[in-house]
């Protein structure tokens, strides 16, 4: 690869239409990707807002296109750990972890997956699911690569004999390599807040209070529970309510943000529960509902009129778990009194935060971060470009946004990476 | 004279969206007609807020701010308005007839010499002058007013000197020592609080202290959050449980271990206006080897249901008795708590119903003095 590449760091939707842009320009692309397959969050979801789309299914020919397009090399498992040079001709060195499989000679046929006698959580089914202990994160998992997680691997030898590609690699040792490129793009993404520490909603303590990424997996019919919105203890959810801003729009710790998506997801999902069980009853307690984006307002209409979605302005202030297991929220949505209602599952609209190791990474590539963690913009009239030259931005890392407008974002970086890689007029920007 | 407009901005309430957090979680509100935003809300339309009664029904407990995502500074906004309202010689009502009037006395100190120190028995060992102070605060003067509920608030005073005593300390204890002011402060009365809190800090200084302990929360908020907004001062300032927490980290003091479940109540001053929760807790699960948690506990605990000796009503009886439901419901045969308020008021409900409940509640500082062997 030469210096007329780019490297795009993170995998998600916003990197994917960035490096995909690029390539289909005739650049070349390095694309690095922490975990094992591309695809990011959206690839969690079941469908997207407000059009209902299965999420997957818009996402995965995007995902092969852009691993199988020839000017793009996609490094997944790979954390990029140093950079040197500047603007125009970046040295890259990007740690490629090990797979424990060997990448060219493993077929996907999964037979070390069902010999595996290891049962771990998986952490793309937000722990609801056990995988094996030979796994990819998900079925449309690309590449469809195995990988061994040898943390819990007990090196029991029977993924060797069933191999018959002989691609177990127990020893393999993770490599380095280097990438020269002229510009980079930063599309990370996010990570939901764990909620456990807002203490007044007892996620963590009482077993069917859950995130709306849990409630996304389970909705989801490739999901732990094939579609089906169970509690913990098996049975059929009757009552369900949604609660905004949890951690979101919330000085406690500094993270007085709107989070731009949890009004239109908890709608979602409050619409896919009503497709799934029309008898269940479903309640959003919000803040103040923003449906500022296009289709929205009609959206949280159509949410209220067709499918009987009720809508109560109040955030609930505590949830106390009763004997029945039911859950039994306290809100006051008249500001005078207090009102009770008891639900079986909770669903938490958990703040979106920049994503684990974004301090490092900025580090790494000197940038700066804003106060809350998201990548800085050089100037508001620029809005992909970072405090260093030749470094954008693209997607929830630089702000809070929906995936339309991440997509955006990806193609705004990319026409901007371009100008370097073509020479352009760049610095008479600045 | 200060405005409603300098309160709100004090304490951040422009920032109240109105959603009602505040209010679902309050312990009056679960119980009564009130509502934190529903009062910030007419404060901020400009509708005067002061001559309504309620603001002096609040426990500034906390659990509204606790909650709070935007910051609002509820309990300092009560407490604005109530200085408000007390220039305008509206009051609350004192549950203990004279109290208040009482603690005003205290700042005529040249006139009046207390006899403070007539629970100092034999078998304490107390000094004059030293490095360490222990601030005992109301504890003999409740003992005056509360002894017929059966609450013996000086025990908590004899057992924090005898445990002091057995870690080698005989702290300075002041007869001068007057109120800390803080209810006072919480109702609105600030030009008396800055003159007890200017006496006190002189008298310590006065004994060359570089530390103080306390038992009581109230005092101990009051001196740390408090006072450095209007005095200086560099004594340190440490409570019982922090101290003794301490030791047993460093191994230094030895209990007797019990097998009855305990729980432990939080004080709002010690917990939610403070943060300390763990340091009681470590020390009580150092003696109870069945160490339990109510329902709602740490940073959601419910209270006792008064603050300030104000508006004692129907209300805080009821938050009383969801408190002790969920100590019966944990089980727990013993309830430590940290604040003799907490205990005079919850003995109070308990003596009103005689055989109701099974649950001893216990003085921290006297349920250490027994895993020590000191009482």
């Amino acid at each position: 690869m030469n210096d007329k590449a780019v490297l795009v760091i993170g995998g998600g939707v916003a990197g994917m239409q960035a490096a995909f842009d690029l390539a289909e320009a005739g650049i070349k692309v390095c694309l690095v990707e922490r975990t094992l397959s591309v695809g990011g969050r959206m690839a969690q979801l079941d469908k997207t807002f407000p059009t209902n789309d299965c999420a997957i299914c818009i996402l995965a020919p995007k995902m092969m296109d852009c691993y199988r397009h020839e000017n793009i090399e996609v490094l997944t498992l790979s954390e990029v750990i140093a950079i040197e040079g500047e603007i125009g001709s970046f040295k890259v060195k990007i740690l490629r972890k090990s797979r424990f499989i060997d990448e060219d000679k493993c077929n996907g046929c999964g037979d070390c997956a069902r010999v595996c006698p290891m049962g771990i959580l998986n952490k793309f089914d937000m722990d609801l699911r056990v995988r094996s202990g030979a796994y990819i994160p998900f079925m449309q998992a690309v590449p469809l690569i195995y990988a061994l997680d040898r943390d819990k691997c007990m090196r029991c030898g029977l993924c060797e004999v069933i191999c018959g590609k002989d691609a177990i690699r127990y020893d393999q040792k993770p490599e380095i390599v280097e990438r020269n490129v002229s510009a980079i793009i930063v599309a990370i993404g996010f990570d939901p807040l764990d909620p456990s520490g807002l203490t007044e909603y007892g996620y963590g303590k009482y077993d069917d209070v859950i995130t709306a990424l849990e409630f996304e997996r389970l909705i989801c019919a490739a999901g732990p529970t094939g579609g089906h919105v169970i509690r913990r203890d098996g049975k059929e959810v009757k009552r369900i309510a949604w609660i905004q801003c949890v951690g979101a729009r919330d000085t406690r710790e500094n993270r007085p943000y709107c989070c731009s998506v949890c009004c239109m997801h908890a709608t979602k999902e409050a619409i896919l529960t009503k497709e799934h069980y029309p008898e269940v009853e479903t309640f959003i307690l919000y803040t103040d509902l923003r449906c500022f984006g296009k289709g929205f307002q009609e959206y949280v209409n159509r949410a209220e009129d067709d499918y009987g979605v009720k809508y109560i302005r109040g955030k609930p202030g505590e949830i106390r778990e009763k004997e029945n297991k039911d859950l039994e929220i306290f809100y006051s949505p008249s500001s005078d009194k207090v009102e009770k209602m008891a639900v079986d599952m909770v669903v938490l609209s958990t703040a979106l935060i920049p994503s684990e190791g974004v301090e490092a990474l900025a580090e790494i590539l000197g940038t700066e971060l804003d106060e809350y963690k998201f990548f800085k913009l050089k100037d508001p009239y620029n809005p992909t470009e970072t405090t260093r030259a030749g470094i954008f931005v693209a997607g929830y890392c630089q702000a809070p946004r929906d995936i339309p407008e991440c997509i955006a974002h990806g193609s705004a970086a990319a026409s901007r990476a371009m100008e370097i890689v073509l020479g352009g007029s760049y610095d008479r920007r600045a | 004279m200060k405005k409603v407009s300098d309160i709100i901005k004090g304490t951040k309430a422009y920032y109240c969206v109105d959603c009602g957090k505040c209010t679902s979680a309050c312990p009056l509100s679960r119980f009564g007609d009130y509502s934190p935003d529903g009062l910030v809300e007419r404060a901020l339309l400009g509708l005067p807020v002061q001559p309504d009664l309620r603001i002096w029904s609040c426990l500034t407990c906390n659990r509204c701010k606790e909650v709070c995502t935007y910051g609002v500074e509820y309990p300092e906004f009560i407490r604005g308005i109530r200085s408000v309202a007390l220039e305008e010689k509206e009051s609350g009502v004192c549950a203990h007839g004279e109290l208040f009037s009482l603690m005003k006395l205290f700042t005529f100190t040249h006139e009046r010499e207390q006899k403070r120190l007539n629970w100092v028995s034999e078998d304490l060992k107390v000094s004059e002058k030293g490095d360490i102070l222990y601030f005992t605060g109301c504890l003999p003067y409740f003992d005056l007013v509360f002894r017929d509920l059966g609450v013996n608030t000086v025990e908590i005073a004899r057992s924090t000197v005898k445990i002091l005593n057995k870690l080698g300390i005989a702290p300075v204890v002041m007869n001068n020592e007057v109120c800390c002011g803080h209810d006072l402060f919480w109702n609105g009365d600030i030009e008396t609080f800055k003159k007890l809190a200017s006496i006190n800090i002189q008298n310590i200084k006065d004994t060359g202290a570089k530390k103080v302990i306390f038992s009581c929360p109230e005092g101990y908020r009051t001196f740390k959050l408090d006072y450095p907004d209007f005095f200086d001062f560099d004594f340190e300032l440490v409570h019982i449980s922090e101290l003794l927490s301490e030791k047993i980290e460093e191994g230094k003091i030895e209990l007797h271990q019990i097998d009855d479940k305990v729980t432990y109540h939080d004080s709002c001053r010690l917990g939610r206006h403070l943060g300390v929760y763990d340091a009681p807790r470590r020390v009580i699960s150092e003696v109870a080897t069945d160490f339990v948690e109510m329902e709602s506990n740490r940073e959601n605990s419910l209270c006792c249901g008064t603050s300030g000796w104000t508006n004692c009503d129907g209300i805080s009886e009821e938050i009383r008795k969801e408190r002790l439901k969920e100590c019966t419901d944990a089980g727990a045969k013993i309830m430590v708590t940290s604040c003799p308020k907490c205990l005079i008021h919850f003995k109070c409900h308990m003596n009103n119903r005689k055989g109701e409940y099974g649950t001893e509640i216990v003085p921290f500082e006297v349920f250490v003095a027994r895993a020590m062997g000191l009482v």
